[in-house]
C-alpha cells in the first residue's frame, strides 16, 4: 500500500502513512489529521527551524529511550557502543543518514532506508529466533 | 590462486575483529586478502556494489561487512568466522 501525507489540522505535526493517526501524539485532538501532498509536506519540514544534529550523546539518549519498553537494549558493552555510534554519526555526516556502519549502501532508496539505523533488526537472522540475538552491527541486543 | 578480497568498514566492529585472522592467514600461508574499505573510498564503496547480486544472494539480501569475495569461485561470506574456516574457504 502506498504511504501518504497527513497535516493535522490543528498543531501542523506531519505524518507519513498509509493512514493518518487517529489521535494526535501532539495536541490529542481525535480524527484531526488532512491528506495533504508530498511537496506541501516537504514544505512544512522544510520551514522548521532545522536545529543542531544529534552528537554521539544525544544519540545515544535518543537509542536508549527507543528500547526502554522493547524486548531489546542498547548493547551492554560501552566501547563497542561508542565506536559504532561513532561510525552511525560518521555517515550521516558523510552520507546523508544515520547508516549502519557495517552494511553498505546501494543506491536504491527503497533498499537503503532499510539500512538507516535504528533499522528493522527484528527480522534478521542474527536476531529472530536466536537467543543472544543482535542486529547485524551489534549495536542492539536482546536482553 | 584466485583473486580473494575483503570488503570492510571503518568502523564495523566485525571487520575488526577479522582483519587479525587475515594478517594471520597473510604470514602463515601466504593467501592474501585484497582489503577494500568501502565507507571512505567511494570507488571501493563502487566496487563492492559491483559484486551485489552475489553478495545479497548469501548476505542476507544486503551489501554486509565484513564480506569475503572469492572471485574465481563466484563465491561470497559475510560475517565473523573462524581462522581454520576462513583458511579452508579461501582455500577453495
Amino acid at each position: 500500500m502506498k504511504k501518504r501525507y497527513w497535516r493535522c489540522f490543528i498543531c501542523n505535526d506531519i505524518h507519513i502513512g498509509v493512514k493518518p493517526p487517529e489521535l494526535c501524539p501532539t495536541c490529542n485532538v481525535v480524527h484531526a489529521y488532512v491528506e495533504i501532498t508530498a511537496r506541501e509536506a516537504r514544505t512544512i519540514l522544510g520551514m522548521l527551524p532545522e536545529g543542531a544534529d544529534f552528537g554521539a550523546q544525544d544519540f545515544r539518549t535518543s537509542i536508549e529511550t527507543f528500547t526502554e519498553k522493547n524486548p531489546f537494549m542498547v548493547n551492554p558493552d560501552r566501547e563497542r557502543v561508542e565506536g559504532l555510534i561513532g561510525g552511525v554519526l560518521g555517515n550521516e555526516a558523510s552520507h546523508g543518514l544515520k547508516y549502519c556502519p557495517c552494511r553498505l549502501t546501494t543506491k536504491v532508496v527503497e533498499e537503503d532506508l532499510k539500512l538507516v539505523c535504528p533499522c528493522n533488526f527484528t527480522i534478521h537472522e542474527t536476531y529472530k529466533g536466536v537467543e543472544k540475538g543482535e542486529c547485524w552491527c551489534s549495536l542492539f541486543v536482546k536482553r | 590462486m584466485s583473486k580473494l578480497i575483503m570488503f570492510h568498514g571503518a568502523e564495523c566492529p566485525h571487520c575488526r575483529a577479522m582483519h587479525p585472522l587475515v594478517d594471520r592467514l597473510e604470514k602463515e600461508a601466504g593467501i592474501v586478502f585484497e582489503r577494500l574499505e568501502v565507507w571512505h573510498n567511494e570507488k571501493n564503496a563502487d566496487a563492492m556494489r559491483s559484486y551485489r547480486p552475489l553478495i545479497t544472494a548469501k548476505c542476507g539480501g544486503q551489501l554486509r561487512v565484513p564480506t569475503f569475495i572469492n572471485v574465481e569461485a563466484n563465491d561470497a561470506f559475510c560475517g565473523e568466522m573462524t581462522y581454520e574456516k576462513l583458511k579452508e574457504w579461501a582455500s577453495k
